[in-house]
Parts: structure tokens; sequence; C-alpha cells
């Protein structure tokens, strides 16, 4: 492979590109050296590449102001390639390579590729065009190849026949193609079983080649859409203890992936794919212990490596769940229990949590009270790694450890009368989500909740939301210097806001505020466009604190929210200043719809 | 001529061995250079089918037998490989090359006659100047010291790209020293003693 190629193909969003697709853009590319202080390309020029740095420093300008410096791997020109002329000068700050590719040829992948263009007409680039650079380094890819969808690593044409087919001939397609699995499908090309080496032994032992397929194939059948991540696919197949997974699009038949094709793509090394393998085997609190401290490791360097949070998050709860799930495993034994459900609620209850985690968990029981079992669960899970609860809303509380109509009087009693408290509680527990137990019990207190919802208590959750301003002064953002808490100002505000339409609206079983958006807006509760701002200026405020975080955890250092205006590129600054004016017009929408004001001196804040 | 209007043709080819009557060339890569800039989409790369196949020679360029035996003969590919051969010669210890396919060339009924570049007695020209006498001027020392070390693989399309890269450069330094015609160049390139230091490190 030609230098380049591999170049380029470590750089995101180029490793969402086919091999063919990354040819189209290899193809007219030429390597071209910039003496320092040489001009590239001047603002009004006519477009004709788009640019990667491969090394140098390049400086973008308007007037004469820097507006950004782009260094190896970054990608600039872009915004060139809609039939614009280039916005800003270009000029090499040092002695500087750039590889030039075809804006016809960019813009031919970029028209194909949804993902790939997705990427770059995304908040941060649209308006900013400033590039995140992702990282090059080898190891890091390799760790975020596992938030790629999975349609990503399937390059075969499923094999399929239908129900009628004879084991025979079923048997000679999938030799003639040397794979272990044909998938049986009905008129509508939607899988309907699968037929794989294993079920042939069956037929050896009791059948015959003349049986028709349907005889002795697995169904139903598990399948996977071509949007879960290669990383869920995986947890799934080890969860159900499956060799082979159907893929989906749309119901039909996409393809099959087998764990050997997963493993193919993440060897040789990939700590995050082996913790969780860990995980799932541990059988003892000090095994889950070092997992747990390396998973946070491991997730700080994916986070810095600028994976984005929504797609880290799934991962991440993922392990997490895994996590304390092993944990009631293990401590379950030692009791008898009866049915109960184990709840997570706030941002685990969301699968929003990212890396300075505590504990948000409750229980609802059937029959008898759970308190020593959730009280050694609560204990173990802080010798893991997961500190407790500060406001103590934790499982071990017998606050949180009740049975259903204990559960059901306090949502009613809360809905009904939502003073400040109150409020508090149901922002808290609206986000719940069961991890592990018996589902009905949960289903049943979600049905009681829709029943209890009142006006009044939808008015106190969206005053939640908007009673604290975001610090946008004339001179951009107050309190930059000391530094300005993302989860205060951004965070919440979105999160709260974005959960009482979701309540008002009946989406109780949705915990996942960039879910609740879409749902909201695919039932016409929000404009497509309210819900694009939102879900990228809430994603930039996550990433931003993820990136804060993690290199608090890789400096060893005390994790918190302020970011201050130091660690910030100028590109963030001005996002984050766009993020703010979005959550401020989205306050002013939900100060309309639910009639509610900001009062001057605000009693209550949230925790 | 100024270099910037010149035309180069970066090159670099696996063979069995050094030794220029006995061995055979087993692969060939070109990366063309126009106004100093890498046409990376009219590279070309080939194996060439050679008439015996040296089995310690492999752990140098990692192309199998099974590899060679699918590929075309030089004669097939040889107007192929001339047509690439536009303007000057450009490599890293390019006279070996050079030679290698001379020699080819003349089996054909073609005789080779072209300027060469050697980036490596640019190399030494420049570090001379600037007083350093030690220096690797192995690829790989020269593409760590230039920045552009990479995940390493001994190809022969590989390292005629990097050589093109380092070739940029080293005509960025040239300038930067009031060098910008082909004739200063060439004239530094012959001024320069060619050693066997060279070719040796090349292979071993």
């Amino acid at each position: 492979m030609i230098p380049p190629k591999e170049f380029i193909k470590k750089i995101k969003p180029f490793s969402f590109l086919s091999e063919h697709e990354l040819n189209i853009l290899i193809s007219g590319l030429e390597v071209k050296l910039f003496q320092k202080n040489s001009i590239i390309f001047k603002k009004g020029d006519a477009r004709k590449y788009v640019y990667i740095l491969h090394s140098g420093l390049v400086g973008l300008f308007d007037n004469g102001i820097a507006v950004d410096y782009i260094s190896k791997g970054e990608i600039f020109g872009i915004i060139s390639i809609h039939d614009f002329p280039y916005l800003l000068n270009a000029r090499a700050l040092e002695d500087t390579v750039s590889y030039l590719i075809y804006s016809e040829n960019f813009k031919e992948v970029f028209n194909k590729n949804t993902k790939f263009s997705y990427f770059f007409s995304t908040f941060i680039n649209r308006r900013f065009r400033s590039f995140k650079k992702i990282a090059s380094e080898k190891k890091l890819f390799e760790e975020a190849t596992f938030v790629l969808d999975i349609e990503k690593i399937i390059y075969k044409k499923p094999v399929v026949c239908s129900p009628d087919t004879s084991i025979e001939a079923a048997t000679i397609e999938m030799h003639k193609n040397a794979i272990s699995s044909i998938v049986v499908v009905d008129d509508e090309m939607r899988p309907v079983g699968i037929f794989t080496d294993k079920d042939l032994r069956m037929v050896v032992i009791r059948g015959s080649k003349l049986n028709p397929v349907s005889k002795f194939m697995s169904s139903p059948v598990k399948t996977i859409n071509t949007k879960t991540t290669i990383f869920e696919a995986f947890t799934k197949m080890i969860d159900h203890g499956f060799d082979h997974l159907v893929i989906t699009k749309e119901d039909k038949i996409f393809g099959v992936i087998t764990r050997k094709d997963i493993r193919i793509q993440l060897e040789p090394s990939s700590s995050i794919f082996t913790l969780f393998r860990k995980i799932v085997k541990a059988a003892s609190v000090e095994e889950l212990q070092t997992i747990f401290n390396n998973v946070k490791v491991s997730v700080a360097k994916i986070a810095i490596s600028g994976s984005s949070f929504f797609d880290l998050t799934r991962m991440l709860c993922m392990i997490n769940d895994a996590i304390i799930v092993k944990v009631i495993e293990i401590i379950e034994k030692e009791f008898s229990l009866n049915n109960f459900v184990w709840i997570h609620m706030g941002s685990l209850g969301r699968k929003e949590q990212v890396i300075a985690t505590d504990q948000d968990n409750a229980l609802v029981y059937g029959r008898k009270r759970l308190l020593a079992f959730a009280d050694e669960v609560n204990k173990t899970l802080v010798k893991v790694g997961i500190p407790e609860c500060p406001g103590n809303y934790m499982a071990s509380n017998k606050k949180w450890n009740q049975d259903l109509p204990a559960w059901k009087n306090d949502f009613k009693k809360w809905f009904n009368n939502p003073v400040p408290d109150n409020a508090r509680y149901l922002s808290i527990f609206l986000d719940m989500r069961p991890v592990y137990g018996d589902e009905l019990i949960y289903k049943e207190l979600i049905e009681s909740i829709r029943k209890s919802v009142t006006d009044q208590a939808i008015s106190a959750l969206a005053y939640d939301a908007i009673h604290i301003e975001p610090p946008l002064g004339i001179l951009g953002i107050r309190g930059l210097y000391k530094g300005v808490d993302l989860k205060t100002y951004g965070i919440y505000p979105i999160v709260n806001g974005v959960r009482v339409l979701a309540i008002d609206n009946g989406l109780l079983e949705i915990t996942n505020t960039k879910e609740r958006l879409e749902m909201l807006s695919s039932t016409g509760v929000i404009s497509n466009e309210m819900c694009h701002d939102l879900l990228e200026s809430y994603g930039f405020f996550q990433d931003l604190r993820l990136r804060h975080q993690s290199s608090a955890v890789l400096n060893q250092s005390a994790e918190d929210n302020l970011v201050s205006v130091k660690e910030l590129r100028r590109a963030d600054l001005l996002i984050l200043k766009e993020a703010f004016k979005i959550v401020s017009s989205f306050q002013k929408f939900l100060m309309n719809k639910y009639n509610v004001k900001r009062v001057l001196s605000h009693l209550h804040t949230y925790r | 001529m100024h270099l910037k209007d010149a035309k180069f043709c970066v090159i670099d080819l696996e063979t069995t061995g050094l030794n220029i009557k006995e061995d055979e060339i087993i692969a060939y890569a070109c990366v063309p250079v126009q106004e100093l800039r890498l046409l990376v989409n009219n590279a070309f790369y080939t194996l060439i089918k050679p008439e015996k196949y040296k089995i310690e020679a492999m752990k140098y360029h990692g192309i199998s037998k099974n590899d060679l035996d699918k590929a075309p003969t030089f004669k097939d590919v040889a107007d192929k490989i001339l047509n690439t051969l536009e303007g000057i010669i450009v490599g890293h210890s390019v006279e070996f090359d050079y030679m290698f396919l001379s020699k080819y060339f003349k089996k054909t009924g073609i005789k080779l006659k072209k300027d060469i570049i050697d980036i490596v007695l640019i190399e030494k020209w420049l570090e001379e100047k600037s007083g350093n006498m030690e220096i690797d001027l192995t690829i790989e020392g020269m593409m760590t010291k230039y920045g552009i070390k990479d995940h390493y693989r001994h190809n022969a399309l590989a390292d005629a790209f990097f050589a093109a890269q380092i070739f940029q450069l080293e005509t960025l330094k040239l300038s930067k020293c009031g060098i910008d015609s082909i004739k200063e160049v060439l004239k530094i390139v012959k001024h320069s003693k060619y050693t066997t230091y060279y070719l040796n490190e090349r292979l071993f």
C-alpha cells in the first residue's frame, strides 16, 4: 500500500471509508511542500483541493487575524467543497508538507458515504471549519474501532436459502462459499433462522440430508442492525454464547458476522476488548477491582484520542453495567433472594456516565426487604472503585429500597406536591433504568408513574431546566479564566429540559438524552433543527468534559467539571460560546411552552 | 532549467542481491514528481519474475516465490517501465538501480541514457556544507531526520515514495543554499564521490 493511503486511513473520518472510497481519494492525490511563509490559498480563490497536513504548521487567517492553526493529521479547505471559493487565507507558518486531494474526488466520496459526510457537517465543522485531530497513534486507533458500526466490517454478501431448501443443497451452498453458516430467509429476505455447522451435526445424528433446512435451523434468529457498534455486537455474542450474528438493515438480511471476523478486526491487542471479556469471566471482587482500574485508563486514552461522547458512552455504559451486574451476581449467591429489580438512576440511568463516576442506584423488591444484600453490593462496588453517592442515593438507603406499592406512592407524592426536594427526586428517579432482576416489576412501576404525572410537577421540572442562565456576557463567556462549570451551565439545562419534554409526552422508558431528543423530534414535539442543535451542543459539552476529565485520569489529578480558558483551543472557545447560545434559546423555548419564569434568587440548586 | 520546471521519476528496485552480474530485479516502483509535487496517482509498481528465485534474499524483500511466479517478466513490462522513466531519475543509492535497469534494458535492445540524482549524495553535500560529517544515510535514517518516519515496511513502492519525499525536502534545503537549477544539482551529484558504503548499507 502506498504510504499516503496508510496515513490517511488512520485519520478520522477517513477511517469510515471503504477501500474503494479511499482509492477514489488517493487517485489524483499529490504531495506538496510549502515553504515557510508561503501562501497555500487565498480567500476567494476557486476551490481546487482539500488539504491534509502531513507535517508542519499552517495558519488560517481572516483579514489578518488568525482563526485557527492546523497541525499534523488535520484537514483544511473543506468548506470549499460545496462549490464555494475558499473563505480564509491559508499560510504555511513552518515548512509544511501537505497532501492535496482533488475536491472533485473528495466531493464524490462525501456524497456517497453519509457517515463520512456527517462528520464534516456536524456543528463544529459546519460553523468553524476547524477540525479535531483524531488519534494517529496506532494503539489508540485500534481501540477507537470498537465504536465503528458493524456494517463497516461486513464485506461479504450474505449467503441465504429458503426454509424448504434441502439440507443437502444448503450444505453444498455453504461449502461452495467456504462459510460456516447459511441464513434462512422468507420471501421478503427477512431472516427466519440460521443453519450452521453445529446444526449439521444434529442432521448427521438424527436427520437426513433430504430434510428441509427449516427442520434443523436455529430459530428464531438473534439479529442486530447495521448501526450496532462492533463492541455491542461482540458483547451480544459473548452474552448469548453465539458464534454467528445475523445483521439486518430495515429487517432485511444484510450479512453475517462471526466471532472470528470481529477478532480479526480487533486483534492483535485491544485492551478494552480484553477487559470486557475479563469482566464476564471474573470470579472475584479483587479481579474486578484491577479490571475496573484498567478500564478507566483505557477509556481515558480513547477519550483523549477524540472519540465522541455519544459513541463512547454507549460502550462505557455497557462496561459499567457489566461490572455492576457481575458484582450483584457474586453477592446474590450469599443471599437467598426473592424477586427484585436493581435500578440505576442519574447519569448511569441515562447511559451517559463518563469517567468520574459515583453510584446512583435503588432497588424495588417484591416481598422481602433486601437491605443487607443492597448494603453488601454498595460496599463491594466501592471496593471495586465506584465511589458512594455523596447524596446517598443508593439501594442500601432504606428510603430507596422499597417494595412496589411504596415506590408508586412516592412518585404520586412527588408529582402532587412538587416542592424543591420532591422535584429533585423526580429529576433523579425519572431517569431510572432497570439493570438486573425482574423487569416486570419495573414495567408495573412505569405504568403507575405514567398515571401520576401532574401539570404542576411538569412546571416545576421545567423551572429546574431554565433557572440557571448560561454565562454569556457582552465580551464572551464570563468567568472563563477561573473556569466554567460545564455541568451546571451546559449539561444540566439540556438534560433537565429534555427530560421534562420527554415525561410530558409520555416517553417514560427512554432515559438517554440523545434518544429522548431523537424521539421528541420524530414525534414532532421539537423541530429537527432544534434536535440537531441541541445534540451538537450537548455532544460538545460532553466531549469537552470528557477530554478534561480524561487528562485528569491520565495525570492522576482530581476530576472536576471546571474548564478554563487555558485548556481550550481557539476553535473550542468559539464553539463553546455558540453552544451556550443554543442552551439559552432552548431555555426560552421551555419558558414559553411551560409558562415559567426565571426568578432572581433561586432557592434550590440541582445537585 | 529551474528545479520547479523539471520532471523527475523517483524509483526503487527490489533485487535478489547486490551482484549486478548475477542478481535479478524482482520489483520496480516509480513515483513521478512534477513542479516538485509528488503525483501519487501516477505511481507505478510491478513485481518482476526472475529466472532464479533466491530464498535467502526473501528475508530482505519479503516477496514470496508464489507471488513472483505469477508476475510478468521484465520483457513483458519493459515498455511500461520505460514510459515511467520520464525526466531525471532520482532515488536512494540510485546508481545501483540505474545499473541494474541499464543491464536489463540492454538485453531488450534499449540503451538507457538518463541523468540521475542520488538523494544520498545530495544529503551528504548538504550535511558537509553545514559542517556535519557523521550522518546516517540509510533510508530509515534519512526518514527519521526529515520527520517522515512511518510504520516502515520494506517495499519498493513505499521506499520510492519516501525517497521522493526526502528529495522534495532536500530541494527546499538546496534552494535555501541558493541552488535551484538542474544544472547545479547535477554538478553536486557528479562531484560527490560514490562509495560502496551506501550500497552495502542498503541491504546489509
